[in-house]
């Protein structure tokens, strides 16, 4: 056991913490932090549930071990809508192709799907599929998460 | 938080004001007359932000975490459990190896929990994976550390998984479960020997499991002598009830908070037996306590849907009238308790067949009890019996579609009741067209893409029992500037089905409110007690009857008329209803209010009831790899009104993927050295992802059942399941020649 200082930025704002050198990022960020958006589905790495972006780019917050955040930019579901509310487009696409039943796994799917736009794979359906298969959903909504990331790709390119 | 309660039941005294002569209409979204309200899924913005809790996202002061440790065995006797590292670990404050609690007893056999073996109770090891001990630290990563310094030392004893397996122990369900009858009508056995056609197959769907992305998880807290649960559950008053009678303590006592479930499939329609140990522990330590059941403990201590083998036996005349119909089940259970087999139900009843004849046996295994995952019964029968029902096709020379087309009935062959609503024949119709059946070759193999790759194109029907178990709903009425605000608290579960948009929308839509005004509140028992079990595709049937009483009950109060909006100037108005099924006695309220399930159906007095379904599936199979593909679906549906379309259509696409993971994907694998499950993770246990889905056509018949209740709504989220793989596995036949008669197909059953 190994207790680490560290310092990040989550969702544009810095938290100084202790942490255990056991202890995921996940972990830290629902039983410490009080930032539950993102969700435990597996907690292996193999479901999705728990994506956030560090720098901007998409990682499994389980697998993330809280130390490796020091210095990083962390954003979670819950810095993606902008600060007096206003829903990020995705956020919208996903509720206007009702992308989401139970919605436990759609934080992570958005916060995958937002990566997947900047990474530029969204040349079609087949690729975004391919690119979202990371992120389970049991309730069977990837018709409506295929759809929800074309429309707000489409839109941003347009822009 | 009793007090909630007390001042619930204070409430149910309607409370009106005097009331202005000025009638002021307050339109939902525009026109009043105009019709429904939009259809939204009402908690959607809280589900894209993050900002819904579920239970395992509550974070109180003070809060502890379990984690348990398992046995290393597949059955046997539990000599020793050596507890001197964990205790011993940083931050642990308590390991508990026994506990002083009461059997929580099977759902299905007079008790509250998913089965009736509760662990920590006793030195019996009934399967592998059991939980031997619990550890609370004053962090996760210190109770999972400590968690795995525990050792054991057992007896082991010989074990058999499988249903299969030498070991196992096969009993006659007739036998042992005396309420179980097998089905039958008419002369099966010398009908069948008289069909000039005859179809005599078997057919096995293996054991597999849930997996709701949500994990079983608790967060228990103790107020003095007061208790509040808060966990992801379809029955928050078994939890309550059930609990209760471990503890040897009140209901009263207890309050369970489940308003939203992560997914929850028939794995988390009772009580679960890490519960009662936790709830021991945070008393002990006077503090609250999360449990979060890791992913791979999920696949041992929660239920999961039995291994079956089925015999399918089906006689016709050579003009594809079927004569006889036989289906015999062999279903897998635990050795502590008979998990029903109940396959029968809706096979007797998909055709007209005047004779019919069933045997089911439960076939005892070294697993913890199996249970009720989506379509528990129906989506394996009709594997089996809408595959023959397709051999039978190709036997007669004759269309799949027009073969079940000529067998539907309006009668039910086993009560001889009419059906309440039947438009199974109107969704094979509509399917067909939408699907661009009369293109199809009906040859083996004559189908081919432009890349070579073999197409194939199945039909299946399917069904699922219309049940309704009793409710009661609170409705509350209050001034809003010139409008008004609803409050409806009513008994049901939302668990992504959607049905808290119904609720909402059937209010909505009477009081000509918009949907911003309307709050809903479920799964939770401060509000209308009880919450009973929301399952077996009864939640919407169930809930919105007792909405719909309120409604009258409201309008009653207020002298209203039977239609539009409430004059301006009333006051705060509570009224309270309860609606329960057709032919039920009025005791039944009392039945769910103790936590004990209380569906009726399909049989109803005057009628039999069920929803249908018919899926239209193209397959392609590719020609080097020999993979199965499923580029698109036809499915169609016929679950009475339509209640809520926008969750209804994600719904029927959700059971459709459901069923495609029963088709090619999922199957919990056994090794009969070890017991358990041997992949049980979220990787090794494949479940289809998205890359797996392509086009998925959704159609709604939308045709009232006013006959099941005045709404006129049936079940839906399990006849959109029902049917699905045995469409796949006939497609399978058409692309490829081969009659795979197993779950899941997968490519070596095609090489």
């Amino acid at each position: 056991m190994n207790s680490i200082k560290v310092s990040f930025r989550l969702n544009r704002k810095t938290v100084d913490l202790v942490v255990d050198s056991r202890e995921s990022l996940l972990d830290v960020l629902r039983e410490r932090l009080d930032t539950t958006g993102a969700k435990k589905g597996c907690d292996q790495g193999q479901c999705g549930a728990c994506t956030v972006h560090i720098d901007g780019r998409r990682v499994v917050s389980c697998l993330t071990p809280a130390v490796q955040v020091a210095g990083r930019e962390v954003t979670t579901i819950e810095g993606v809508a902008g600060p007096d509310g206003e829903l990020h487009p995705l956020q919208q696409a996903f509720i206007d192709n009702d992308a989401l039943q139970c919605g436990y796994c759609t934080p992570g799917q958005i916060m995958s799907g937002l990566a997947c736009i900047k990474e530029g794979h969204t040349t079609d359906d087949a690729e975004i599929r391919e690119y979202m298969s990371g992120n389970l959903c049991r309730c069977g909504c990837y018709v409506g998460v295929v759809a929800a990331v074309r429309e707000t790709a489409r839109k941003e390119a347009g822009r | 938080m009793n007090v909630s309660r007390r001042k619930f039941l204070a409430g149910t005294a309607a409370v009106t004001t005097a009331a202005t002569a000025a009638v002021v209409a307050t339109p939902h979204d525009g026109d009043a007359a105009s019709g429904p309200p939009p259809s939204r899924r009402v908690d959607a913005r809280e589900k894209v932000t993050g900002d819904l809790r579920y239970a395992s996202d509550r974070l109180l002061p003070g809060t502890a975490h379990a984690v348990y440790a398992v046995a290393t065995i597949g059955k046997g006797r539990l000599l020793e459990v050596n507890t001197k590292a964990a205790e011993a670990a940083p931050g642990v404050r308590l390991v508990l190896t026994r506990v002083d609690v009461k059997p929580p007893g099977f759902l299905q056999g007079g008790g509250h929990a998913f089965q009736s073996l509760q662990p920590l109770t006793s030195d019996r090891i009934a399967y592998r994976g059991q939980h031997i001990a619990l550890v609370v630290a004053d962090s996760l990563h210190a109770a999972t550390e400590a968690a795995a310094l525990i050792t054991a030392r057992y007896e082991a004893e010989p074990i058999a998984v499988e249903i299969d397996a030498p070991g196992a122990q096969k009993v006659r369900q007739s036998d042992v479960l005396p309420t179980a009858h097998d089905v039958v009508a008419g002369n099966a056995p010398s009908a069948f020997a008289a069909a000039p056609v005859k179809i005599d197959h078997e057919y096995e769907s293996p054991q597999s499991h849930p997996v709701p992305m949500e994990l079983i998880a608790s967060v228990v807290q103790w107020d003095g002598d007061d208790l509040t649960i808060y966990e992801g559950t379809q029955n928050a008053s078994a939890v309550q009830n059930g609990l209760a009678l471990q503890l040897g303590i009140s209901p009263e006592r207890i309050e369970v908070l489940s308003p939203s479930v992560g997914g929850a499939f028939g794995q988390k329609n009772s009580l679960q037996t890490h519960l009662a140990p936790v709830a021991v522990a945070a008393r002990r330590l006077g503090r609250p306590i999360k449990v979060v059941v890791p992913r791979t403990q999920t696949f041992h201590n929660a239920s999961f849907r039995p291994a079956s083998h089925h015999r399918i036996r089906l006689g016709a005349d050579r003009s594809g009238r079927m004569l006889a119909a036989m289906h015999d089940v062999d279903q897998q259970t635990s050795r502590h308790d008979y998990f029903p087999a109940v396959y029968t139900e809706l096979t007797s009843r998909l055709y007209g067949i005047t004779n019919y004849g069933s045997q089911q046996n439960l076939v005892r295994t070294d697993v913890q009890t199996p249970g009720f995952m989506r379509a528990p019964y129906e989506s394996p029968g009709t594997f089996a019996f809408e595959s023959a029902v397709d051999e039978l096709s190709y036997a007669l020379g004759k269309d799949p579609v027009a073969l079940r087309l000529a067998n539907d009935t309006a009668v039910d062959p086993i009560s001889g009741h009419p059906f309440s609503s039947r438009y199974l024949a109107d969704t094979l119709r509509r399917g067909s067209r939408k699907f661009g059946w009369s293109e199809r070759s009906a040859a083996p193999g004559s189908m081919r893409g432009r890349d070579g790759s073999l197409i194939g194109w199945g039909v299946a029907a399917g069904a699922y029992k219309a049940a309704t178990a009793p409710a009661t709903a609170r409705l509350r009425l209050i001034p809003a500037g010139r409008t008004y605000h609803a409050t409806i608290w009513v008994d049901g579960h939302e668990m992504g089905q959607g049905i808290r948009s119904a609720v909402a929308r059937l209010v909505a839509e009477d009081l000509q409110l918009r949907l911003e005004h309307i709050e809903v509140g479920v799964g939770d028992t401060r509000g209308v007690p009880p919450q009973h079990l929301t399952a077996g595709s009864w939640g919407t049937a169930t809930a919105l009857p007792a909405v719909y009483a309120a409604l009258k009950e409201l309008r009653k109060k207020l002298g209203l008329g039977a239609k539009g909006p409430v004059p301006s100037g009333r006051g705060e108005t509570i009224v309270l209803a309860r609606s329960r099924a057709p032919g039920q006695p009025e005791a039944i309220h009392d039945r769910a209010a103790q936590g004990l399930p209380a569906g009726a159906g399909p049989e109803y007095p005057e009628f039999t009831a069920f929803s249908f379904v018919s899926h239209f599936v193209e397959v392609r199979v590719e020609p080097t790899t020999r993979r199965i593909r499923v580029p698109r679906v036809v499915s169609t549906v016929d679950c009475g009104k339509v209640a809520s379309p926008r969750t209804a259509e994600s719904q029927v696409r959700g059971g459709v993927i459901w069923g495609i993971g029963a088709a090619l994907r999922e199957r919990s694998e056994v090794d009969e050295r070890f017991g358990g499950f041997a992949n049980p993770t979220l990787e090794e246990y494949v479940v289809p992802v998205n890359a797996d889905i392509g086009r998925i056509d959704v159609g709604l018949i939308d045709k009232p059942d006013f006959n099941l209740n005045p709404v006129g709504v049936k079940g839906l989220g399990e006849v959109v399941m029902v049917g699905v793989a045995a469409a796949v596995a006939n497609a399978v036949f058409h692309a490829t020649g081969r009659r795979v008669r197993h779950l899941p197909i997968r490519l070596e059953d095609v090489l």
